[in-house]
C-alpha cells in the first residue's frame, strides 16, 4: 500500500450501469490533493455509485480512476489507498471501538506497540479515549460517526471517500459536525470526498462541489460560483430557493443583456450568458424582487402585474407568493426591517425583477461545455482504438438518455 | 329518551353476556386474552405427552400405562437386567443416535454455511432455481426421501452398503438445508457493509471472512448447528431404510420395535435420556448465543434491531 502519498483523484469518462439503468454517464472530474470536494445531487443520481467505483467496490464499465497518477481501476478495494467513512459507518458490532479503529492498523505489518500508539492517537483525534472499550451499539450516533471517521482516518489514507456520513444525525449535531470536519480536513490535510444530498453541507464545508443528476455532472465549481451563477436550471432549482419561469430567449439587445419573453412580457436579464436563443428558464431569487403597489411607478421595465396569493410570517423576513399575469408564480421574500411595506393576501401588485438579477438559463446543457479541459487535451492523446470505444460508448449513453426522456 | 346515549342492547341476560364477553375480546386496548389462551392450550397440549412419557421411565412397575408407584432410579441404571444401563441393545441404539446426531451436525453445518455463502453471492443467472432447489430436501417427504436414497445406495452408488456411513449420508443430505436456509436469513440480515468495510481498511477477502463474517454469522451457524442435532437424533425414517440391521439402530427405531412387542418403562427412560440431551443442547446454544451477540444488543432491550432481523432468534 502507498499511503500518506499526496492523494490527487482524477476521473476519466467513468460510467457504469446496472441492467437497464444508467447510474453513471461519462464523468470527468479532477480532485487537487488536499481538497475537500464535494458530490452533490437528489437520490439516484449517481455519486454514491461513482464514490463507491472510487473506493472499488464497483467496476467501472468504461474509463479510468487515476490517484496520484496510478490508474487504479483494476485493484481490489484493500489495495487501494482510499478509506471510507460509510453512510451508516458499517461498525464492527463484535469488536469494541479501539478494536475497530485498530481493525485496518492490524492488517498491515505493524508492530502492536504502534498499533496502540497509532488507535489511541486516532481516538484522541476524534476525542474518544475514553470510550475505547465500548461496544459501537453502546456509544451515540454522533459518536459511532467519530469512530467511523477514526477508522478510515488511522491509516493515514491518501484520501477519504465520504457517503452521506452526518444523513443519520439530527439537524443540531450535523451542523456542529460539519464544523467540526472541516477544521479536522484542514488539520489532517487529506483529501476528502464527500456525497451528500444536502446543499447546506456542500456549501459550508467544500472547496468546490459537483452537482449531479441523472448520472452526469450538472456543473463544478466553487460553492460560490454554483449558488451564484447556476449554468443550468437543474443546478438553480437544487441549490435552494430560486424562481424559475419558462420562457423563449431572443439573444442579446444593444447593451449585452438577453431579451426573453415570460408569457406575454418581455423581460431582460444581466447576469450570465446573454446570447442564449430558444426555449430556457428565468431565474431570480427570491430576496431580489421588488413588490410595488401598482400606479406607484411610471417605469414599465421588467415589471409584470401580479396578485398576492400567500403570505408567510418567518420571523426574519415575510415569504410572499405572488401569481404573475404572465401565468406563473414566484416567491418574494421581504426581509423583516420593521418598517417594510405590507401586503395583503389577494391584493394587486407590480414585481419589478432587476435586470441584474435576472439570469437566462438554456434548457439542455450544451454537454462538451461542462466536460474540464484537461479531459478534452488528454482525449486528442489517445490511440485510435481508444477512441473508437468512447465513442460507441457514449453513442450507447445517449440512445440511453432519449429513451430515459421519452419516459419522463 | 336517552336511547342515543345508551348502546348496551337489552334483550335478556344471554345477550349482555355475550356483549360484555365479546366486548373483553375486541377491546383493542386490552390484553389479547383470547390469543393468549389459545397460545397457552397449545403449550399445555404439545407438553403434557412429553410429561406422560417422562412421568412412566419413573414408574415402579413394568407397565408403561398404569402407575404403580415411584423409582427414581430402577428404570435408568437400578434394574439389574432392563435397565438402560444393563440393556446393552439400548445403549448401542443410545450410542448410535448420538454418533449420527454428532457426525452429522459436524458434516452438514460447514457444508451447509458454504453452501449459504455461495447463494448470497451468486449473482445472475440461476440464482433463483439454485434457491429453490435448496428448499427441495424440505418439502419432500421423508419416506420419499428414505426410499430413494436406499434405492440408489443400492443399485447406483453400490460402493455405499447399508451401514453407519450410508446412515450419515442420508441424514446430512437431508438436513443441510436447515442449516442453509438459517445460515442463509442471517447473511442477509448482515448484508454487504462489513466486508465491505473489512475490505476498505485493507482485510483481505480471507481476512475479511474469518475476522468480520465469521464472527457475525457464528450466532446462524449454532442454531442450525442445534437444530440439525435435534432433527437428526430423532430421525426415523432415513435411519431405519440405510440401517444394517441390529447394530444401526437408533433410538427411534428400537422404541418402535419395542412398542410392538413387550415394552418396559426402560423405553421411555432412553427416550427421556434424549429430551435431557436435546434439552442440554438448546440451553447451550442459547447461553452460547447470548454471549455472542452481547455486542449487538442495545442496553434495556431484549434485542436490538439487528438481532430482529435474522430468521432465526432464541429471544
Amino acid at each position: 500500500m502507498t499511503q500518506g502519498t499526496n492523494g490527487s483523484i482524477q476521473l476519466r469518462d467513468i460510467s457504469k450501469r446496472f441492467g437497464d439503468h444508467i447510474a453513471v454517464d461519462g464523468i470527468n472530474m479532477d480532485i487537487p490533493s488536499g481538497e475537500f470536494f464535494s458530490m452533490l445531487g437528489p437520490s439516484g443520481c449517481g455519486k454514491t455509485t461513482t464514490l463507491r467505483m472510487i473506493a472499488g467496490f464497483e467496476q467501472p464499465d468504461t474509463g479510468s480512476i487515476v490517484l496520484d497518477g496510478q490508474d487504479m481501476v483494476h485493484s481490489p478495494p484493500h489495495k487501494r489507498p482510499v478509506n471510507t467513512v460509510f453512510q451508516n459507518y458499517a461498525l464492527f458490532p463484535h469488536l469494541n471501538v479501539f478494536d475497530n479503529v485498530a481493525f485496518g492498523l492490524r492488517r498491515g505489518r505493524i508492530s502492536k506497540d504502534e498499533v496502540n500508539r497509532r488507535a489511541n492517537e486516532a481516538l484522541e483525534l476524534v476525542m474518544l479515549s475514553d470510550l475505547g472499550d465500548r461496544r459501537p451499539s453502546e456509544l451515540s450516533g454522533g459518536q459511532q460517526q467519530r469512530v467511523a471517521l477514526a477508522r478510515a482516518l488511522v491509516l493515514k489514507p491518501a484520501g477519504l471517500l465520504l457517503d452521506e456520513p452526518l444523513g443519520a444525525l439530527d439537524a443540531k449535531l450535523r451542523r456542529q459536525l460539519q464544523i467540526e470536519l472541516k477544521a479536522l480536513q484542514e488539520r489532517v490535510g487529506i483529501t476528502f470526498i464527500y456525497v451528500t444530498h444536502d446543499q447546506d453541507e456542500a456549501l459550508t464545508m467544500s472547496d468546490r462541489i459537483a452537482v449531479m443528476n441523472e448520472g452526469q455532472v450538472e456543473q463544478m465549481g466553487s460553492p460560490q460560483e454554483i449558488y451564484e451563477a447556476p449554468e443550468t436550471a437543474f443546478v438553480a432549482d437544487f441549490l435552494g430557493a430560486s424562481n424559475l419561469m419558462d420562457g423563449v430567449a431572443h439573444g442579446r439587445d444593444g447593451n449585452g443583456r438577453c431579451q426573453v419573453t415570460v408569457g406575454d412580457h418581455e423581460l431582460l436579464a444581466a447576469l450570465g450568458q446573454s446570447d442564449v436563443n430558444g426555449p430556457g428558464k428565468v431565474t431570480i431569487r427570491p430576496e431580489r424582487v421588488q413588490l410595488e403597489r401598482p400606479g406607484t411607478s411610471d417605469h414599465h421595465e421588467n415589471r409584470i402585474d401580479g396578485e398576492v396569493e400567500r403570505s408567510i410570517y418567518i420571523g426574519s423576513a415575510f415569504q410572499l407568493i405572488v401569481r404573475l399575469d404572465a401565468g406563473c408564480t414566484i416567491e418574494v421574500e421581504i426581509q423583516n426591517s420593521g418598517c417594510q411595506e405590507t401586503f395583503e393576501i389577494g391584493s394587486r401588485v407590480v414585481a419589478y425583477l432587476p435586470p441584474d438579477a435576472l439570469r437566462v438559463l438554456p434548457e439542455k446543457r450544451d454537454r462538451s461545455q461542462a466536460a474540464p479541459a484537461v479531459a478534452r487535451a488528454s482525449d486528442r492523446e489517445r490511440t485510435g482504438q481508444r477512441e473508437e470505444t468512447t465513442e460507441s460508448s457514449t453513442e450507447n449513453t445517449d440512445t440511453g438518455r432519449t429513451a430515459r426522456q421519452a419516459q419522463a | 329518551m336517552n336511547t342515543i346515549v345508551d348502546t348496551a342492547p337489552r334483550r335478556g341476560l344471554l345477550a349482555a353476556i355475550l356483549y360484555r364477553l365479546t366486548a373483553l375480546v375486541r377491546n383493542p386496548h386490552g390484553k389479547p386474552r383470547a390469543l393468549m389462551t389459545i397460545t397457552w392450550l397449545y403449550m399445555i397440549w404439545t407438553i403434557v405427552p412429553v410429561v406422560v412419557a417422562i412421568m412412566f421411565s419413573f414408574n415402579d412397575g413394568r407397565s408403561i400405562s398404569v402407575w404403580q408407584g415411584f423409582d427414581a432410579t430402577r428404570w435408568y441404571w437400578g434394574d439389574p437386567v432392563h435397565s438402560v444401563l444393563h440393556d446393552a441393545g439400548l445403549q448401542s441404539a443410545l450410542w448410535q443416535s448420538l454418533k449420527l446426531a454428532g457426525l452429522d451436525m459436524l458434516i452438514a453445518t460447514p457444508i451447509g454455511v458454504l453452501l449459504a455463502l455461495g447463494l448470497a453471492r451468486w449473482r445472475g443467472y440461476g440464482k433463483r432455481p439454485a434457491n429453490f432447489l435448496m428448499l427441495f430436501p424440505l418439502i419432500t417427504p421423508e419416506i420419499v426421501m428414505g426410499v430413494s436414497l436406499y434405492l440408489v445406495f443400492q443399485y447406483v452408488y453400490v460402493f455405499i452398503n447399508p451401514s453407519t456411513t450410508a446412515q450419515v449420508i442420508g441424514q446430512v443430505t437431508f438436513s443441510i438445508s436447515y442449516v442453509v436456509i438459517v445460515v442463509r436469513g442471517r447473511l442477509m440480515s448482515i448484508g454487504a457493509q462489513y466486508e465491505e468495510a473489512a475490505a476498505d481498511l485493507g482485510a483481505s477477502s480471507w481476512d475479511s471472512l474469518r475476522l468480520v463474517l465469521f464472527p457475525l454469522m457464528l450466532p446462524a451457524i449454532l442454531a442450525s448447528m442445534m437444530i440439525v442435532f435435534a432433527i437428526s437424533i430423532d430421525n426415523f425414517v432415513i435411519a431405519q431404510w440405510l440401517s444394517c440391521g441390529a447394530g444401526c439402530d437408533t433410538v427411534p427405531i428400537k422404541v418402535y420395535s419395542a412398542t410392538r412387542s413387550a415394552p418396559l418403562p426402560s423405553i421411555n427412560a432412553v427416550a427421556a435420556i434424549m429430551v435431557y440431551l436435546t434439552l442440554g443442547a438448546v440451553i447451550l446454544a442459547f447461553v452460547l448465543y447470548r454471549l455472542l451477540t452481547r455486542g449487538e444488543r442495545v442496553k434495556g432491550q431484549a434485542g436490538g434491531d439487528f438481532t430482529k432481523m435474522g430468521s432465526v432468534d432464541f429471544n
